[in-house]
């Protein structure tokens, strides 16, 4: 018991040595790093933000007040005492002119509306192109300035004599959520989070008009309900605000503004990683982290130290963003695993780039990749679970006060937090003095870097596993790229780069040991290998299980993608053996290339994704 | 204090260093020499711990060159030695004690009085103002902040101007004084000629020759008795003769002790005077050429800075 108590204090010892020295180094980092700019620099700097967002503020304050490049282009002859002069006079595009019928003639006037009773207004349009022009943008101008009114109207009965309550839900599915009732009830999940309020004791009809609509509204509230109960929500609001007016000109919930104001996070963190990779790549170029590789530390502490800073930095500018546009704390946990991926994948990069040109080309490949894959999902926000694969499309629903469920915030992020731990785990195994000061190419410092985290068959099968959260992000990438092309299209590419890119995640590093010699060429340690990757690969795609948590098999090409559901027992557990049976087949077949050099790697590479494809065309017709 | 046991460490097809075995005691200053690409520095960071041995093992203090630990007793100062340039002496000199988890008080002390053996002013001007020799003895302070029981340098006074040069290996020989296990890489054979107990000589990864550099005199290399006479009786041949004064001057060489003895009395029977009689032994130079069959990389600046230390009156420090 004592030496148990031991180990304890010891280790608690231990951990607050560490936490303190990569307190120390984060202190030290963010002091070094400010310390680079000078003060006239920073003061320059400063100044020019402040002129900027200045000009910015008063470019949209004076666009608020109706500041517009037209403005007042078209002169519209009216009286004061016309019932139309108020349109003209508010509308920016036009200019209220004395009513003059030379005028018109010699193109000083574009449209001349006269009044001369009380029922009567008779309109003269210049038959130019510009008079067309004048007249469209006043008859628009008088809708608005219709509509306004309306609006402004203390009896709303008279202005909206008919009122028609519309409900925007997401599209429906035949399977049931995890989290909802197993009597076959379908769920709703634009319902959760609140849109009861919209439902209740109201006639509600769908554009379908069958008159079902309030039955399905009770229904998707049971089930809200009962979704409730299993799966807490965090961060929910009422769904959304509400527009009234006519029906031309009610919008639909496409997040536009949202979505924007989501984008705003991601623009610091392209500083914030430029900043981060500059001083990594200097430790390496200018060989200054030798010495705090000497000093008794480990590697995880000095990079957890030199990292902190600008991950603080980044969580601190998306708060900052957060409390600007309206955004919570569910918006700021949603952008931390993007700050967490932009992060460690720049310290991958500047692990293996060799001068700042390279970093600078590595790291813009990243930001564009990072920023396509947490925005273009995000843009089907309220349309498709789709969306949901992009963090961004927490902090879009967060914006709009809608609901998050604990499953979808961790479908969301997880693939994030995951990849980003394992880029700082392979980041990390070349944090060392032999491989930090050479200078070599980038495939060559990857393949440094995978093969530094193998040891034997066990890490091989680690590494495939570790990998999954990867294959998960690239293929829910490739489904979200392929959701808009025709199905026909969609489904055959989809299956093959789905292929390929699990084919690779199980052989890539078993090239990297091939290439730096870390095992033998004997064909039954090959063969060893590629069962033993297979089966990582095997155990570890169960991980996609979560996909089934926010309903993406609903959709044809996400069960093209993941496991299908609603099989027969028997069906169950043959798809359950046979991807077992593949994956160890196929990794076998690109262990044997890796074994013989690049060229047969990358045929062998061929060869399984050829069969892996050609299994998963196999599976899905026979789901169909 | 330090053993190695068998060090390798294989780059692929090349071996950068081969089976090193050798022992440095408590308060020895062992020496490592050998031209560029013999493995030198390759073994002291393989001492260090910084790089992985591919097969055998370096202790240090009792820890394994692996363990973190071990660091916590060890000063290491690597060839290059670049600095944070924006920070002072004292802030950079106090983050690395923290880092060692030196207490603040003592390490500020510590640093400040190893600057002022080292003769380094201006402490709270910007590193990167400061001339190569000035941030050289940063970097020494830098790799004493936690007070070891150990130091590596590699190549310490590489570069330096021969005044800094001077500072360097003096310091470094009050380093042993203090008790310190000191391991001493060097191109200039002058320099670990003037500072150390005994020496390692490294040719291609392997170690070629060890010992004392008196020991390496006796096994390796020569000893010439040098007689310069006003004769050049028959029967003995004058290796050199030159005109001082005006007059003949011959040198007689001989390979021992009795051979020179028969030729002073040589000289004395022909009614000669014997004006000179030295003692030449091989330089550590000279034993290295002869090991290796290639001079020393930086062999023309150790004349280079025995002269300019004799120019500047400072011969008596460096001799």
């Amino acid at each position: 018991m004592t030496d148990v108590l031991d180990r304890l204090k010891n280790a608690i010892g231990s951990a607050r040595r560490r936490l303190a020295s990569v307190w120390r180094i984060a202190r030290w980092e963010a002091k070094r790093s400010v310390g680079t700019i000078d003060r006239r620099t920073a003061a320059f700097g400063a100044i020019i933000i402040v002129l900027t967002a200045a000009v910015v503020g008063s470019v949209a304050v004076a666009g608020s007040a109706g500041l517009a490049i037209d403005r007042d282009i078209y002169r519209v002859g009216v009286d004061a005492d016309n019932p139309y002069y108020p349109v003209v006079a508010e509308s920016s595009q036009l200019a209220p002119a004395e009513p003059n019928q030379e005028a018109l003639a010699t193109g000083d006037l574009d449209v001349l509306i006269n009044h001369p009773g009380e029922d009567v207004v008779t309109w003269y349009v210049a038959e130019t192109e510009k008079g067309s022009a004048a007249h469209s943008t006043l008859v628009t101008s008088i809708d608005r300035y219709n509509e306004r009114r309306m609006a402004d109207e203390p009896n709303e009965s008279a202005a909206y004599p008919v009122r028609v309550d519309l409900q925007y839900v997401s599209r429906q599915s035949d399977a049931t959520t995890p989290g909802g009732s197993d009597d076959g009830t379908q769920s709703d999940r634009a319902a959760e989070g609140g849109s009861a309020d919209t439902a209740e004791g109201t006639d509600t009809s769908d554009s379908s008009g069958d008159g079902t609509a309030g039955a399905a509204s009770d229904e998707d509230r049971s089930t809200d309900d009962s979704t409730g109960g299993s799966i807490p929500s965090i961060g929910g609001q009422a769904f959304g605000g509400s527009q009234s007016g006519s029906p031309a000109t009610i919008q639909p919930p496409f997040p536009f503004g949202s979505l924007l104001l989501a984008f705003i996070f991601l623009v610091p963190m392209n500083f914030v990683i430029q900043a981060y990779g500059g001083t990594m790549l200097n430790e390496r170029i200018n060989r200054r982290g030798e010495l705090l590789l000497v000093a008794p530390l480990a590697r995880t502490t000095i990079i957890a130290g030199k990292t902190l800073p600008y991950l603080l930095a980044a969580i601190v500018l998306t708060a900052i963003i957060a409390a600007v546009v309206g955004g919570g704390l569910l918006s700021v946990l949603a952008v931390i695993p993007i700050a967490l991926g932009f992060l460690s994948a720049t310290f991958v990069a500047a692990m293996i780039a060799r001068s700042f040109k390279e970093l600078t080309f590595v790291t813009v490949t990243i930001a564009v990749l990072v920023t396509t894959y947490a925005f273009v999902p995000a843009i089907f926000t309220n349309v498709t679970p789709i969306a949901l694969i992009s963090p961004l499309s927490i902090v879009v629903m967060d914006l709009q006060g809608e609901a998050v469920s604990i499953g979808e915030y961790l479908f969301s992020t997880g693939p994030f937090y995951a990849g980003s731990a394992v880029l700082f785990v392979l980041g990390s195994g070349i944090y060392r003095e032999e491989d930090m000061f050479t200078q070599k190419p980038i495939p060559a410092k990857v393949i440094d870097a995978l093969n530094a985290q193998l040891s034997g068959y066990a890490s091989v099968g680690l590494w495939t596993a570790l990998f999954v959260p990867f294959v998960f992000t690239a293929e829910l990438l490739a489904i979200a790229i392929l959701y808009v092309a025709p199905i026909e299209l969609s489904i055959p590419v989809l299956l093959v780069t789905i292929a390929l890119i699990e084919e690779l995640a199980k052989s890539v590093h078993v090239y990297a040991g091939y290439a730096r010699s870390r095992f033998e060429r004997r064909l039954p340690v090959t063969v060893g290998l590629g069962i033993v990757s297979g089966v990582g690969f095997f155990l570890a795609e169960k991980f996609t299980a979560i996909a089934q948590v926010v309903g993406l098999p609903e959709l044809a090409i996400g069960q093209a993608a993941f496991a299908p559901t609603g099989l027969t027992p028997t069906l169950a557990v043959g798809l359950l053996a046979a991807p077992l049976v593949l994956h160890t087949v196929t990794a076998t077949i690109t262990a044997v290339g890796a074994r013989d050099g690049r060229l047969v790697y990358a045929s062998a590479l061929v060869i399984a994704t050829i069969v892996h494809a050609a299994y998963n065309y196999g599976v899905v017709m026979l789901y169909a | 204090m330090i053993a190695v046991d068998g060090l390798q460490k294989v780059y692929g097809d090349f071996a950068a260093v081969v089976g090193s075995t050798f022992s440095v005691e408590s308060g020895e200053i062992l020496g490592i020499v050998g031209p560029n690409g013999a493995g030198k520095t390759t073994t002291l960071k393989m001492i260090a711990g910084l790089i992985e041995p591919t097969e055998g093992t370096a202790t240090v203090a009792g820890y394994d060159a692996s363990d973190p630990e071990m660091r916590q007793t060890l000063g290491f100062l690597p060839e290059e030695s670049p600095l944070y340039e924006d920070m002072t002496p004292r802030s950079y000199l106090r983050f690395f004690a923290d880092l060692y988890d030196v207490p603040r008080e003592a390490a500020i002390n510590r640093a400040m009085d190893t600057l002022d053996r080292l003769e380094l002013e201006h402490r709270d001007r910007r590193i990167g103002d400061m001339s190569k020799g000035m941030k050289r003895k940063v970097a020494i302070a830098r790799s004493l902040v936690n007070d070891p029981d150990v130091v590596i340098y590699d190549e310490p006074a590489s570069g330096l101007d021969p005044l800094t040069t001077n500072t360097v290996l003096k310091f470094t020989r009050e380093l042993k004084a203090s008790g310190k296990t000191v391991i001493f890489s060097a191109h200039n054979l002058y320099h670990v000629e003037s500072v150390c107990d005994r020496v390692v000589i490294m040719n291609e990864g392997q170690i070629i020759a060890r010992g004392t550099v008196h020991e390496l005199r006796e096994t390796y290399g020569s000893r010439e008795y040098q007689i310069r006479a006003d004769v050049s009786p028959s029967g003995i041949e004058a290796a050199d003769t030159t005109i001082r004064g005006g007059s003949l001057e011959h040198l007689f060489t001989a390979d021992t002790i009795a051979k020179a003895d028969q030729i002073r009395e040589t000289i004395d029977a022909a009614n000669g005077t014997v004006l000179d009689f030295r003692t030449e032994e091989s330089t550590l130079e000279a034993i290295f050429l002869e090991l290796t069959g290639e001079p020393m990389a930086g062999s023309r600046q150790i004349q280079d800075t025995a002269a300019d230390l004799e120019h500047r009156g400072a011969a008596g420090e460096a001799s």
